[in-house]
């Protein structure tokens, strides 16, 4: 297919504004009047509220008014799957941090000072910390449920059998660590009520349409009467998905006849917001001496800490996404989201798969160690194609890219094995190279849900085009790729549409940015709000023309008959016209990939229409008297589908890369001990390596111009890429993350370093 | 608390403020002068986002007290372009597409600028010390680093 656009390094729209300085972020606002907001949080890990009182710190000069969960005026009970989560505690406190009160005062200072003075009694209960202990049936009792969450399993073919089939067997333990977004802008946001009534809320978010929703139902009003606006995002990874700020500005502003405005500090966005759901999971793998893949069992236990959030959603995912992206015949998986009083856990970039993903790579290099395969070869043995059935019993039709990038890995797996070889020089004592693969697939989109977006393109009398769309983008750059896709259809630049997004009061819901779906999925809204304006403009060349709308171009701007080129009519002139005769163009598209929702018991459903693939490789170097590991080089292959705009695939990538880092070898949040960037290390230019990034095209049928998603896949691949060359270098397995310094120098035994 | 009457030399532009002794140079620039491109991440001088510079050296702007700056040549990110002409270093970030959600990017160009003015030709390992104390989340750094480059280059051709 030839495109003008499609598959162009455009420019990302706003990034002048965004050099210059004068993108506004939601603490750039300027809200004349706006009065601070602050929340005391709960001291204690779990508890129950006994009293509050709030006259010493209602007199305080500047103290507007305090709220506590009796003033919430709906529904005080929030989430985005499952709603468990107080906006104010109404009896119990579930982890420290927990919101209580609310104070609006005139300026930070009366904050402080009110937050100092409010009274407030908690009756401490035990808590528990550790998912397997809240499992017991004695453990303190955090929900009224129970601690356990959600349950998924997933069963397909005869496990026992594939076991006993199997030369080899392989049974181990992996631990995943509790990670932090660290988005460098903090969660803010700022809200007034109209005059009409309706509260509006301009807020960090990548979920505009769920905000308005929840929020609507918390104030008890309807969600005509809330506007979200999504303001510029400095990043989400999954952390802006659930409400921070939102709940108390929009309560704020309910009641108050004054605008408000809130900002965390890093202090408080370490926190109080979600955390990457930590994972122990048992995998036992069965497999011939030749390699293949007989049996895939795991266990799989997720910390969600005190709230649900996504962690059914992660629990899904890790169980969904357990085999890797290898023909399995034989599966039983049975995935746990258990509560704690830890801070809670939600979606983070991957939803448990980037775990799942150490556990399914490390298994296979496992098995490759034993049977004296190299790890590119076991992958390949076992990659998924185009009829492969995977685990929930879905055949995959179309898109399966995975055997192509372990072929685009194979001459970096060399080169690097090649390096290692010929480095001449001794290195220091204790210093040693290796080599790692990892491989990875990531369905698009929500599992086994529905997950539709919408998109309207408008095309007024001048010939003005504008797109709207829900989708928020949070840096990640759908913005460009949307307009691309639009402007593709439409034979017209980018520059000649105006973009209308993330806005409850003119846009309509395209769903979260989340799962790496926004491209694959309100892409293909965009393509078809866009292909039906398009029509519309074509039928009125058509009659201009008197020829049929199927021999029309729509190119460049102009349209004209096919080989008539020097007849062509500008776009705006046939906009003009078509307007004239009948009104605003508006091309109305949705989409909603087909999934179906899994069994209960076996977990058999379509949890995706599509998965994007990748594999990557690292050259790492450990140092095992520092315990320092430093990757030094990498290559990244991703099949997805059509890069829109390579540019932001590879930005994609390098920033997977990086992250994955992080997550590998030293990222770690501790509840209520980790408060900042100085104890929570998050990789910097040095720690990251060169990165050859590598697109690859196997087009989904139903994704815009081919299209699937990159933003998560970049990430997972890395953490596990990294333990395998570890194992390399130093002949040791490390089965939990982080691979920090003390866990590599505790691997190697003194005599053989 | 009593105020601190101080002037600022800010992008070249004298102001004359009354300042608590203890306000930062970060609230100073944006609650005071409205220069809302200095960024906060962390208010403890862990991120680099709220990076100024002070006679030509980066600093965490919210760690310096404004009262110490009396006299001294800031410039913000709002500094850096000539009209609609941007810096050679902002040109090169537009075209390497160094920036995702652009929150870093304020701290970085004038941390990348900083280098460039005292280095013409930075090594890529001088390019990756000079920025690693700006932590960037969505980016992986290659491109920025990539941009720095090529501003090199660029303020190595003298334009036409
Ligand atoms: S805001 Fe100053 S270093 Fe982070
Ligand atoms: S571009 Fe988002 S933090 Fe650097």
């Amino acid at each position: 297919m030839i495109t003008n656009v499609v598959g162009k390094r455009i420019q990302r729209i706003g990034i002048q504004q965004k050099v210059t300085g004068k993108t506004k972020f939601a603490a750039d606002l300027d809200i004349p009047g706006a009065l601070t907001l602050r929340v005391y949080r709960s001291p204690v890990a779990h508890g129950i509220v006994r009293k509050i009182d709030t006259k010493k710190a209602e007199a305080i000069e500047g103290v507007v008014r305090i709220f506590t969960a009796k003033d919430i005026p709906g529904k005080n009970l929030y989430g985005i799957i499952n709603r468990d989560q107080t906006v104010l505690a109404d009896s119990k406190v579930r982890f420290i941090g927990d919101p209580i009160a609310l104070i609006a005062a005139e300026n930070e200072k009366s904050a402080e000072q009110a937050l100092k003075a409010l009274e407030i009694e908690i009756e401490e209960l035990p808590a528990v910390f550790d998912p397997l202990e809240a499992l017991k049936p004695d453990a303190p009792r955090i929900h009224e449920k129970g601690n356990l969450l959600f349950t998924r399993k997933i069963k397909r073919g005869d496990v026992e059998k594939g076991f006993s089939a199997s030369d080899i067997i392989l049974e181990e333990t992996y631990e995943t660590n509790m990670l932090e977004h660290a988005y460098i802008e903090p969660e803010s946001g700022i809200a007034y009520r109209e005059k009409e009534g309706r509260i509006t809320i301009l807020v960090t978010t990548q979920n505009p349409h769920a905000d308005q929703a929840q929020l609507a139902a918390i104030l008890g009003i309807g969600p005509e009467n809330v506007r979200v606006i999504q303001t510029e995002t400095g990043g989400g990874f999954g952390g802006k998905l659930d409400m921070s700020v939102q709940p108390f500005l929009a309560l704020a502003a309910y009641y108050l006849d004054r605008p408000v405005r809130m900002t965390y500090s890093r202090e408080e966005s370490f926190q109080a917001t979600a955390k990457r759901h930590p994972l122990k999971i048992r995998m036992k793998t069965g497999a011939t001496r030749e390699g293949k893949l007989m049996a895939v069992n795991a266990e799989i236990i997720a910390d969600t800490g005190a709230y649900g959030s996504y962690g059914i959603a992660v629990a899904t995912r890790a169980a969904v996404h357990a085999t890797g992206p290898y023909e399995v015949p034989n599966v039983a998986i049975e995935s746990k989201a258990v509560y704690t009083n830890n801070n809670w856990s939600g979606a983070m970039r991957g939803f448990g798969v980037p775990q799942i993903a150490v556990a399914h790579e490390s298994q296979m290099d496992k098995l490759a160690d034993s049977l004296g395969l190299d790890p590119i070869s076991i992958r390949m043995a076992n990659a998924f194609k185009v009829g492969s059935v995977t685990p929930t019993g879905q055949t995959l039709r179309a898109s399966v890219g995975i055997r192509e990038t372990l072929k685009k890995i194979r001459p970096y797996y060399e080169k690097f094995s090649r390096e290692i070889q010929e480095t001449q020089h001794p290195l220091p004592q204790g210093v040693k190279l290796g080599v790692g693969v990892a491989s990875m697939w990531y369905g698009i989109g929500n599992t086994g849900h529905p997950n539709p977006s919408s998109a309207q393109v408008e095309i007024d009398e001048t010939g003005k085009i504008t797109l709207l769309t829900g989708a928020a983008d949070i840096g990640q750059g759908s913005d460009t790729v949307l307009l691309q896709i639009a402007a593709e259809v439409l034979g017209v630049g980018t520059e000649e549409i105006l973009l209308v997004r993330a806005d409850t009061g003119l846009t309509t819901d395209a769903g979260a940015t989340s799962a790496s779906r926004q491209t694959y999925i309100s892409g293909r809204a965009v393509y078809e709000a866009a292909t039906k304006a398009k029509e519309a403009l074509l039928k009125k060349a058509a009659e201009i023309f008197n020829a049929p709308s199927s021999l029309i171009v729509c190119d460049g701007g102009y349209f004209y008959p096919q080989y008539r080129e020097y007849q062509k009519i500008p776009f705006g002139e046939v906009a003009k016209r078509a307007v004239q005769a009948d009104g605003v163009i508006r091309g109305e598209g949705t989409f909603n990939p087909e999934t179906s929702s899994l069994d209960p018991e076996t977990g058999q459903g379509i949890p995706y229409t599509t998965y994007a693939f990748a594999t990557q490789v690292s050259l790492v170097r450990v140092d095992s008297v520092t315990g320092q590991v430093s990757v030094i080089r990498a290559a990244s292959a991703h099949d997805v589908g059509k890069a829109v705009n390579p540019s932001n695939v590879e930005g994609q990538i390098f920033s997977g890369v990086a992250m994955g880092i992080g997550m590998g070898l030293f990222e770690q949040f501790f509840p209520n001990k980790t408060k900042s960037f100085d104890t929570y290390l998050i990789p910097t230019a040095l720690d990251v390596p060169e990165v050859t990034p590598i697109i690859v095209e196997d087009p989904e049928p139903t994704g815009p111009f081919g299209a699937k998603g990159v933003g998560e896949p970049a990430l997972i691949p890395t953490a596990p890429a990294i333990l395998n060359a570890i194992h390399q270098a130093t002949g040791r397995w490390v089965n939990r993350l982080p691979a920090d310094l003390e866990t590599i120098r505790g691997l190697v035994p003194p005599e053989e370093k | 608390m009593n105020r601190i009457p101080i002037t600022l030399l800010v992008n070249g532009e004298p102001y004359s403020l009354a300042v608590p002794p203890n306000k930062t140079l970060l609230e100073v620039l944006r609650d005071d002068l409205e220069l809302m491109g200095t960024r906060e991440g962390c208010g403890v001088g862990a991120c680099g986002a709220c990076t100024v510079l002070i006679d030509g050296v980066p600093a965490r702007s919210c760690l310096t007290l404004a009262v110490d700056v009396q006299g001294l040549s800031i410039t913000t990110i709002e500094g850096l372009a000539e009209g609609d002409e941007l810096h050679p270093v902002q040109e090169a970030f537009v075209e390497r597409h160094a920036i995702q959600c652009g929150y870093c990017s304020s701290g970085m160009i004038l941390t990348a600028k900083a280098l460039l003015d005292k280095k013409k030709r930075p090594t890529k390992d001088e390019i990756k010390r000079a920025i690693s104390g700006n932590i960037c989340r969505c980016t992986g750094y290659a491109k920025i680093e990539d941009a720095i480059a090529t501003a090199a280059k660029k303020l190595a051709t003298p334009s036409k």
